[in-house]
C-alpha cells in the first residue's frame, strides 16, 4: 500500500498560520496502515497544533473528521456538510487523497500534512519499506522479484553498473547493489537465463499523468 | 467527532447519523432476502474457510442493522462488537454482490463512520 | 364470483345477528368478496407508492466531471488495452451465483417463476376472474398447474431446508425469514389440498383465500418486495453489477 509520513509540525502549522477554522481530514485507508493519517493520527495532529497555538497565543478552532478513503468520490461526499464551515482543509491523505480533497472543494486552500514516501511493504509495526514507484512497465518477472525501478541507482535494466562493488551501490556502502541481488536469486532458482536477454529501456520521457480504464468496463463509458 | 475520546458513547449524535441515511438504510435492511448468495462473492469469506460471519449480509446486519435496531442507543461494548464485524472481517473493497443489488458497502461504511464518530476505529499498531 | 357479491357480503353484515359474525360461511363470503379486492388494491397500490419511495432515493447518475475521455484514451496505459479483457460467456458465468451455485439458482429459478405464472394461470381462478369481470388468462390443464405446483412446493422445501441446515443460513435467519416463507408457500400449499379435496374443503379454501389474501398485502410491505427492488436494483443503479449500463445511482 501507500506508505507516507507525517510532515514536520512546523510546516503544518506555518500554512495553517491565516486561517482561524481549519478542518483536519483523516483517511481510513493505507495512510491509517501505516501510522501516518488515520484518525488516531488526525487526534495527534490536533492534539499538537493547539498546543503550538495556544504557546502562540493565537488559539484557533479545530475539528477533525476521518473519512473511510479519500481516493474515493463516494466516501469524500460524507465531507460535504463538515469542509464548507472550516476556513481551510488540511489533508492527512496520500498526494492522491489530497488532490482529490481539494478537487471537491475548489474553493477552499488544501495543505497535505503527510509527505507521501512510496507503494511499499509493512515491515514491522512502524517501519515501512519501498517496494514499487509504479513505473507502469512490471519487470519483475525477469528481475527475480527484485525491482530495478525501485531499488537501483540508475534503475538499470540489463545488469549493474561498474559501480557495483562487493554487493554494494557505488552511491553508498550502506546501499546494497539490486542488481547484485537479482544475480543471486535467479541464480539460486537456476534461471540466470531471463537477464541475458537485452531489455529496452524504459520510456521514462514525456510521462504525463496517466490513467487506467479496465477493458472489462470500457463498454460503459463508449460514446464519452 | 474525531476529536471525542470520552467512554460515553453520544447516541444523541449517533441517532443524527441514523437518521441522515434512514431512508434508504432502512429499505436496504428491509429488503435483504436473507438468502445468502452474497457469501461468495467476498474474498474473505473464500479465505477464511467459508465462515458464515465474513459473508456481506452477516456483516451489514451486525454492524449498521444493530445500529438500527437498537435506534441508536449503543453502548461503547456494542460498538467495539460491531467495529470486528465493520473492520476487522471487512476491507470494505466494494466487490460483494446481492442479486438486488442492496448497496452493502455503503452500509458498512456508514457502520464505519458512527463508530468512529465514537471514537472507536481499528488501531494499526497493536 | 360476481362483482355485487362485495355489496351482499356487507349487507350481510348488516343483517346478521352478532354472534353468527364469525360463521364458516360468513368468512367464506367475506374472504370470497370484498377480501379479495382490498388485498388486490393494498398490493397494487403498495407497491406502486413502495417503488416511488424507492425511486426517490435515487437520483440520475453523473460521472465524474473531471474525466477527460478524449485525452486519457489517446495515451497509455488507458490506450494501450491489456488490462482485465472482457471475460467470455463461460468466465462470465462461472463467476456468476449460477456459477458458484448452480442449484440454488435453479431452484430459485423454478420457484420464482412457479411463484408468479401457477397464479394467473391457474384454470380456477381465471373461472373466478371471468365471472367478475368478464375476462381471463388463458389457462394451464390442471394436470399441469398440479405439476408446477407439486414443484413449486420441492422448491420452498428446499429453501426451508436450506435456512434450517446451512450454517451460512442459520447466521443470517431470524423468526420473520420463516414467516415470509410461510406466508409465500401457504397459498400454494392450502391450494393443492383444497384441489385434492384433503381435509375440510370449506375449511381449507377458506384457508387458501386468506392465505393468498394475506401474501398479496405482505408483498409491499415486507422483504417480499425485493420482486419490485430487483428490477430497479439492478438495471437501473448503477454498481459494478449493474446488468446494462443503469443510469440513476443513490
Amino acid at each position: 500500500m501507500v506508505k507516507g509520513k507525517r510532515k514536520p509540525l512546523e510546516e503544518i502549522r506555518a500554512a495553517l498560520a491565516p486561517y482561524n477554522k481549519v478542518l483536519v481530514t483523516g483517511c481510513g485507508g493505507c495512510v491509517s496502515v501505516c501510522l501516518a493519517g488515520g484518525q488516531k493520527e488526525v487526534n495527534l495532529l490536533m492534539d499538537d497544533l493547539k498546543m503550538l497555538f495556544k504557546q502562540a497565543n493565537t488559539p484557533k478552532h479545530l475539528k477533525g473528521y476521518t473519512v473511510e478513503r479519500q481516493c474515493n468520490r463516494q466516501f469524500l461526499a460524507e465531507l460535504d456538510e463538515l469542509a464548507p464551515q472550516a476556513e481551510c482543509l488540511v489533508s492527512m491523505a496520500c498526494g492522491a487523497g489530497v488532490q482529490y480533497l481539494a478537487e471537491r472543494f475548489p474553493n477552499m486552500p488544501v495543505f497535505p500534512a503527510i509527505n507521501t514516501i512510496a507503494i511499499g511493504v509493512d515491515r514491522e509495526i512502524g517501519i515501512y519499506e519501498e517496494k514499487c514507484r509504479a513505473c507502469g512497465e512490471c519487470v519483475l518477472a525477469y528481475t527475480g522479484g527484485i525491482c530495478p525501478v525501485t531499488r537501483c541507482a540508475k534503475c538499470l535494466f540489463n545488469g549493474p553498473c561498474g559501480g557495483t562493488n562487493k554487493g554494494m551501490c557505488e552511491i553508498s556502502n550502506d546501499i546494497p547493489c539490486a542488481w547484485y541481488d537479482i544475480y543471486n536469486r535467479l541464480k539460486d532458482q537456476k534461471r540466470l537465463g531471463d537477464i541475458l536477454k537485452i531489455q529496452t529501456p524504459m520510456e521514462w520521457r514525456n510521462q504525463t499523468q496517466r490513467t487506467v480504464i479496465q477493458e472489462g468496463y470500457e463498454k460503459r463509458y463508449a460514446g464519452r | 467527532m474525531t476529536e471525542q475520546k470520552s467512554a460515553a458513547v453520544d447516541t444523541a449524535e449517533v441517532k443524527r447519523m441514523l437518521d441522515k441515511h434512514k431512508a434508504k438504510m432502512k429499505m436496504s435492511l428491509s429488503l435483504c432476502a436473507h438468502c445468502s448468495l452474497c457469501a461468495e462473492s467476498c474474498f474473505l469469506f473464500n479465505a477464511r474457510n467459508k465462515d458464515p460471519k465474513y459473508m456481506p449480509s452477516y456483516k451489514f446486519i451486525n454492524s449498521i442493522g444493530k445500529i438500527y435496531k437498537k435506534k441508536g442507543k449503543v453502548d461503547k461494548a456494542m460498538l467495539e462488537e460491531i467495529s470486528v464485524n465493520a473492520w476487522k472481517r471487512c476491507v470494505l473493497c466494494t466487490r460483494c454482490y446481492c442479486p438486488f443489488g442492496i448497496d452493502i458497502p455503503d452500509m458498512i461504511a456508514l457502520a464505519r463512520s458512527i463508530c468512529r464518530s465514537q471514537g472507536v476505529f481499528p488501531q494499526y499498531d497493536e | 364470483m360476481h362483482c355485487c357479491e362485495t355489496g351482499n357480503a356487507l349487507t350481510m353484515v348488516a343483517h346478521m345477528e352478532l354472534s353468527n359474525l364469525f360463521t364458516a360461511d360468513f368468512i367464506y363470503n367475506l374472504a370470497r368478496g370484498p377480501l379479495v379486492w382490498i388485498s388486490i388494491l393494498i398490493c397494487i397500490i403498495g407497491s406502486i407508492a413502495r417503488t416511488v419511495q424507492l425511486l426517490s432515493y435515487t437520483r440520475i447518475k453523473t460521472i465524474d466531471p473531471n474525466i477527460d475521455f478524449s485525452s486519457i484514451r489517446k495515451k497509455p496505459p488507458a490506450a494501450k488495452g491489456g488490462g482485465l479483457p472482457e471475460p467470455g460467456l463461460f468466465a462470465v458465468l462461472k463467476g456468476t451465483i449460477l456459477g458458484v451455485s448452480p442449484v440454488t439458482i435453479l431452484v430459485s429459478l423454478c420457484f420464482h417463476i412457479c411463484l408468479i405464472i401457477i397464479p394467473f394461470f391457474l384454470l380456477a381462478h381465471n373461472l373466478l376472474i371471468d365471472d367478475a369481470i368478464g375476462f381471463s388468462l388463458f389457462s394451464f390443464s390442471e394436470r399441469f398447474s398440479d405439476f408446477l405446483t407439486i414443484i413449486f412446493l420441492a422448491c420452498a422445501a428446499f429453501f426451508l431446508f436450506r435456512r434450517i441446515f446451512l450454517a451460512r443460513m442459520r447466521a443470517i435467519s431470524t423468526f420473520y425469514d420463516y414467516v415470509v416463507l410461510f406466508i409465500t408457500v401457504a397459498p400454494f400449499l392450502t391450494g393443492f389440498l383444497a384441489y385434492y379435496q384433503i381435509f375440510n374443503y370449506k375449511i381449507v379454501i377458506i384457508l387458501h383465500m386468506l392465505a393468498g389474501e394475506l401474501m398479496l398485502v405482505a408483498i409491499p410491505f415486507t422483504k417480499i418486495f425485493h420482486m419490485f427492488f430487483f428490477f430497479i436494483g439492478r438495471f437501473m443503479i448503477v454498481n459494478q453489477h449493474t446488468m446494462g449500463k443503469g443510469s440513476r445511482t443513490w
